[in-house]
Parts: C-alpha cells; sequence; structure tokens
C-alpha cells in the first residue's frame, strides 16, 4: 500500500500532507476551545506532547498496536486536560491564558527530567506508523466529529457561552461543565494529533513542544478565523505549507512568512474565513437559483 | 465588502504566486539530475542538513561554510570520477518537524547520495531511520551524543567522542599533572554533564586514580559554597568539571573565594568566553579540551591550508570546529566515492566504514568496526590572560569497548 502510493505521490509532498494533517486534527481542537467556547489557551502543545509521549512509549516499550496507543495518548491528554480545566477553567481571559502557559511549561520540563521520556536526549526509535491514508481517515473523522458538535445543543451552548457567560448561566447553562467538556475534547484531538506527530518523525523532543508550537498552532486558527471550521483547515495548511514553498526564496523565507502574517491580519482581521458562514452561502445561492429558475 | 473581497483575492492571487514558483524553483534547480536514481551524468549531490535560522542557526551556517569550501576544492581539481560535487541546502530553521520534512526533500526531490548533518545529535537520531531506510549515507558532522551510528550502517559521524577525548585528557591529569586525588563536579540536570562524569570515572579508576569527592549541582544554580566547602575538607589535587560555562566560572569563582589554590578540568561544555567573564581571575589556569582548536602556529599541513582559506574568505576570522568538520565530512565523502569508484551510497558506505588514519583538518580519523570516530588528537586548552591558549595537544586511542 505504501509503495503503491510513494509510487503516486513523492514521499516529500507525503511527509509536508501527513504534517497539514496532523496540524489540522490539532488545530481542530484549539477551534473548539479557543474559537467556538471562547476560552484563551497558550498550552496546546502541551496536550499534543501529552499525547506524542504516550502514544510512543506504548507503541516503542509495550508493543501496542498503533490505533489503540494513539487513541490511549489522547485519552491520556483528555484527562490531563480535564485535571487542568477543573481548576484553570475558573480564570478567564488573559489570566487562563497565563496558567496555562505555565502549565505547558511544566509539561515540558517535567518531559526532560523523567526517565521513561529519554529527558534532554529525547526519545528515538518509535516505529514509523503514520501515513497518508491513516492520517488523511483521522482528519475526516476528526472534521465530522466538530461539525457534528458546533450544530448540536453542546454547541450552541459553547457560542452561548462565548458571547456572554452570565447571559448564558441565566439560560440554565451550566457553564463549568460546558467549559471542562470542551477542553477535553480539544485535548483529546491535540493528543492524537500528537501520537501521529510522534509516529511520523520517529524522534520526540520536549524541547519542540515549547510555547512556540502552542503559538504556532494558535496562529492557525486565528488566520484561518477564529470559530471557524473551514477556516481553521484553510488557516492550517496555508501557515504549513508555506514555510516549505518559500524554500526557493532561501534566508528571507520567515521574512516573507511574516509579512504574509501581518498582511492577513491587515486585510482579513477576522482571519481568512473568519465572520464567512458557509451554510447561510449556500442557502443563498439555493434561493438565487430558485427565485432565477421561477 | 467588495473592499475585502478585493483583498481576499488578492492575497490568494498572492499565495498561488509562492506556491507556482515554489514547485517552478525546486524542479529547475534539481533538473539538472532528476530520475537517474542516486546522482546524474555530470554531478553529485550532496545534502546539507541543518539550521541556517533559529537558535541552532551558528552550527549550521558554519557545517556549511566547511562544505561549500570542500566542494570549491574537489570541483577544482576535476570533481569526483569526472563529476561535479553540488551541495544542495535546505534550511530548517532548527524545527524538529520541518527537519524530517528537509530530509525527505533532499532524498526525494533533490535525490541526493549522501547528506551531511546535522550538528546536533537530536536532528541527526531524526534524520538517521529516514537515510537508512531509504539507502542514503547520512555523515553527521557534530553529533556526539549516544545512540547514533547504531540506527543503521548508512549511519557516519565525524566528531571527537567524549569516550575518546576524555580519557586521553585524564592520561595527561594524572600522570602529567599528577592528580591522583580528585574531585568530580556533575550537573545532574544535564545530560551530557552526567554521561562525561562517567566516561571520566572509568578513565580515573583505569589510571588507578582516586576520586575522593563527588559533588552534584544542577544548570542554573548560583550558590556552591555547600559543595566547595566538602571539596576544601576531600583534600583533592584538582576539580573535574562536566558541566556548562555558566556554572563552571560561578563555580570557580567560589573555589577561590573559599582560599582553594585548585585549577579546574572540564569537558568543551566550558568552552566560551562566559567562562572568564563569570569567573574573572578565578578561572585562569583551567583546561578544557576540544576537537579542534585553530592554531595556524602548530597545525599539521592540511589544517593550516584550511585555516589560511578559510581567514581568506572570511575576513580573517578564524574556523571553528563545525567548520572543520564539515569541509572533512564532504572530502571523506568524496575519498569514499573514489575508492569505491561508485556514487551509488549502497557502495560507497562500505568504503567509508573502511577509512582509516585519514587526514583530516580537524584532526586525524579512524572508523572502528561499529562506525565510531576515532578522532586524534585532542586538543586540551588554558585559560590564559582571559583567553584560550593550547596548553597540550594529546594523542587518543580507541576506546576499549
Amino acid at each position: 500500500m505504501e509503495q503503491w502510493l510513494s509510487s503516486v505521490i513523492d514521499p516529500y509532498y507525503q511527509q509536508v500532507l501527513m504534517l497539514v494533517g496532523i496540524y489540522i486534527i490539532a488545530a481542530l481542537g484549539l477551534n473548539l476551545i479557543t474559537g467556538l467556547c471562547g476560552q484563551l489557551t497558550f498550552g496546546h502543545a502541551a496536550f499534543l506532547s501529552i499525547g506524542a509521549y504516550t502514544a510512543a512509549i506504548l507503541t516503542r516499550d509495550f508493543h501496542l498496536p498503533f490505533i489503540l496507543s494513539l487513541v490511549l495518548g489522547g485519552l491520556m491528554a483528555a484527562l490531563f486536560g480535564i485535571l487542568l480545566g477543573i481548576p484553570v477553567l475558573r480564570l478567564t481571559g488573559d489570566y487562563l491564558g497565563i496558567a496555562t502557559l505555565g502549565f505547558g511549561e511544566i509539561v515540558r520540563v517535567a518531559f526532560t527530567n523523567m526517565k521513561i521520556t529519554g529527558g534532554a536526549i529525547g526519545l528515538a526509535a518509535i516505529p514509523r506508523a503514520s501515513n497518508l491514508i491513516n492520517v488523511t481517515f483521522f482528519v475526516i473523522l476528526a472534521v465530522a466529529a466538530v461539525v457534528l458538535l458546533e450544530n448540536s445543543r453542546f454547541g450552541r451552548a459553547l457560542k452561548a457561552i462565548r458571547e456572554d457567560e452570565i447571559a448564558a448561566e441565566a439560560m440554565g447553562i451550566n457553564a463549568m461543565w460546558y467549559k471542562i467538556q470542551a477542553f477535553g475534547i480539544g485535548c483529546f484531538l491535540a493528543g492524537i494529533s500528537g501520537g501521529f506527530y510522534a509516529h511520523l518523525l520517529q524522534y520526540l523532543n520536549p524541547n519542540d513542544f515549547g510555547f512556540l508550537k502552542s503559538f504556532e498552532i494558535l496562529n492557525f486558527v486565528v488566520l484561518g478565523g477564529l470559530g471557524s471550521i473551514p477556516g481553521t483547515i484553510v488557516g492550517t495548511t496555508v501557515l504549513t505549507l508555506a514555510p516549505e514553498f518559500l524554500r526557493f526564496v532561501q534566508e528571507y523565507r520567515m521574512m516573507i512568512y511574516g509579512l504574509l502574517l501581518v498582511l492577513m491580519m491587515i486585510f482579513r482581521p477576522h482571519g481568512l474565513l473568519g465572520g464567512v458562514n458557509f451554510r447561510r452561502l449556500l442557502r443563498r445561492r439555493k434561493q438565487k437559483a430558485t427565485a432565477l429558475s421561477s | 465588502m467588495k473592499k475585502n473581497k478585493i483583498a481576499l483575492i488578492f492575497l490568494s492571487v498572492l499565495l498561488m504566486l509562492a506556491l507556482v514558483t515554489g514547485c517552478g524553483g525546486q524542479t529547475g534547480s534539481s533538473s539538472g539530475g532528476e530520475n537517474k536514481g542516486g546522482g546524474s551524468d555530470d554531478t553529485i549531490k550532496i545534502g546539507f542538513m541543518g539550521a541556517l535560522t533559529g537558535n541552532e542557526a551558528s552550527y549550521g551556517i558554519e557545517t556549511l561554510k566547511g562544505m561549500k569550501m570542500a566542494a570549491e576544492d574537489l570541483n577544482k581539481e576535476g570533481g569526483v570520477l569526472g563529476k561535479r560535487i553540488e551541495i544542495v541546502e535546505s534550511d530548517h530553521g532548527s524545527k524538529l518537524s520541518e527537519a524530517a520534512s528537509v530530509v525527505q526533500k533532499l532524498i526525494s526531490k533533490d535525490r541526493v547520495v549522501a547528506i551531511v548533518g546535522d550538528p546536533t545529535t537530536g536532528k541527526t537520531k531524526l534524520a538517521a531511520p529516514i537515510c537508512q531506510q531509504n539507502k542514503v549515507v547520512l555523515l553527521s558532522a557534530g553529533a556526539v551524543g549516544p545512540g547514533v551510528v547504531e540506527i543503521g550502517d548508512y549511519i557516519f559521524r565525524d566528531t571527537l567522542l567524549d569516550a575518546v577525548a576524555a580519557p586521553a585528557v585524564t592520561e595527561y591529569l594524572v600522570n602529567k599533572l599528577g592528580w591522583k586525588k580528585v574531585a568530580i563536579v556533575t550537573s545532574t540536570n544535564n545530560d551530557y554533564s552526567v554521561g562525561l562524569t562517567k566516561i571520566f570515572e572509568e578513565a580515573l579508576a583505569r589510571h588507578n586514580a582516586q576520586v575522593v569527592d563527588k559533588e552534584s549541582i544542577q544548570d542554573g544554580d548560583q550558590d556552591f559554597s555547600a559543595q566547595v566547602t566538602r571539596i576544601k575538607q576531600a583534600r583533592p589535587d584538582g576539580i573535574i568539571f562536566t558541566g556548562y560555562y555558566t556554572e563552571g566560572g560561578l563555580f570557580m569563582k567560589e573555589v577561590r573565594k573559599q582560599g582553594l589554590d585548585l585549577k579546574m578540568a572540564g569537558g568543551d561544555g566550558l568552552l566560551s568566553p562566559v567562562l572568564w567573564k563569570l569567573g574573572g581571575d578565578a578561572v585562569e589556569g583551567s583546561m578544557v579540551y576540544t576537537g579542534f582548536a585553530a592554531d595556524p602556529a602548530n597545525a599539521a599541513p592540511q589544517t593550516k591550508e584550511f585555516i589560511q582559506k578559510y581567514q581568506a574568505a572570511n575576513d580573517n576570522k578564524l574556523p571553528d570546529m563545525f567548520s572543520a568538520q564539515g569541509y572533512d565530512a564532504v572530502m571523506l565523502l568524496a575519498k569514499a566515492m573514489k575508492e569505491a569508484n561508485s556514487t551509488d551510497p549502497s557502495k560507497f558506505k562500505d568504503a567509508l566504514a573502511k577509512t582509516r588514519d585519514y587526514p583530516g583538518v580537524s584532526g586525524s580519523l579512524t572508523f572502528l568496526p561499529n562506525r565510531e570516530p576515532v578522532k586524534s588528537p585532542v586538543y586540551l586548552l588554558e585559560v590564559k590572560n582571559q583567553q584560550f591558549s593550547i596548553k597540550a595537544v594529546l594523542p587518543t586511542e580507541a576506546p576499549k569497548v
């Protein structure tokens, strides 16, 4: 299967596409927390690393099947997300941001000093189990899940909390409970993404999961348009591919990357697809079509 | 609304442009030899893997400089097997995820026969399985950590390992300087330090020197008075310090403060001007070993030539370890290709593994049967008037496994 795949798509493009898919899963999780529920978190990379290390250690040292370890890694990340969420989600806005930033650093330092994670030397010899097929499959699964969530009672409750928490409470929504659920699901997706990440790179190092990575993922979501699922996907794709496609300008690469960020924020302050409602767009087009035909 | 739409279109066009030219640029640069399977008609491609931006950039930039000098020298003499050497460079910005893409790109898009890199152990370990799987030679010009060449028979490195250097230094300390009783200071949250301490302890035991005191510190500590007090009571002949320069400088300050007239010796973790910026007079006489020191006066002829060429091209700046090892890496690959009379990695990797006593610009190099390099000599530097000067040039021998 893999050989057939590499005869169709160059392994380099496969690698980059897988990275895009993996980041999309993580970004969808963050979009649920920050975009939909309005809770600012700067520690998403920590949950990515929890999932990555858990899955990697399970397949490497305990020889568990890949998909099972992937799910267990996701659950581990969700568990830590909920444990962190219970005390921390009482905070709002910037304060929550700082608290999650701190948690991210704790996780990084903990992994640096643990024996089982290989410490500062890193964890090597992880089997390469991620391929374009299982990554794509999980991306589709994740997209379907978050689309269904967004348009459910749960999703509407999250939006209500984002817009006005007090009003939402007055309407009988248990804001704390919903926030923790959203945090748990978001972290689960991050954990899954981390598991794929570990089995793509085959090597993990705690320093790779610093706050820069958290900001990178936040960038994907904000640039695509906070709260927009298509926006998150487009934002992640553009920002992950840009450094690769900008290789031809060599040392100016990161400068142009930065310039792209600035330009996008000037012209589209709400993100690439922020504020675009696809359902409404489709409905309007349909209405136009029916009006024309009649 | 309309303005937004225009902006959106403008942006998409810009992105598309970047995309298209990106692809164009790549196919253009590699059109010389595609689909020929490992090299082409008239060029041999060697990939550079390393950071040109980000916090590891200083290693990568120097490595690449050395590699380019080697390619120039080779091409001036007609290339290798009648083909030109071409260095394909790719920056990974010190990021793990991009490093994996870079290796994959070098192998499948640029079709290099060998990759020189990465200067760090971590990213070398990331690249090694990919190279091994695709049967491309990986020669790291910087990795010193454990568990690198064990990954496969296509994986090499041309660095001075602590397991080779520290025993030679220990012999000098014990037999020439008369350190019979030694205190060892380890930074316990620093893997490099923990590993180096182990090597020193074994070497000291072999030379019948006694470890009279073992002290633990942590990277980031500022106060070492308790540790130094204990060292004072143990009355050693010298201190072996396996941590980094920041703590090393501060530690020696405390040693002098408590009135001890001991000298410190350590690995290249101490190799930085920060040592005397923090330690001042207290670090005068401290000894640091390293695999390469640019010493135009006493260097071997090939090293002298390299230093001159480097200085001419870089405003009289002296080359460092990374540029010298980058130069050697390309030269070693070229030599192996000539000997195997082939640019096929599966053939010249065996010739490379047979390298014995190769006179490189960063010292002579021999690959052991397990592909670990043994380099000689090791330079023992001494801090003199707030500068490193060469105290001794020590020959090394293969570690006993």
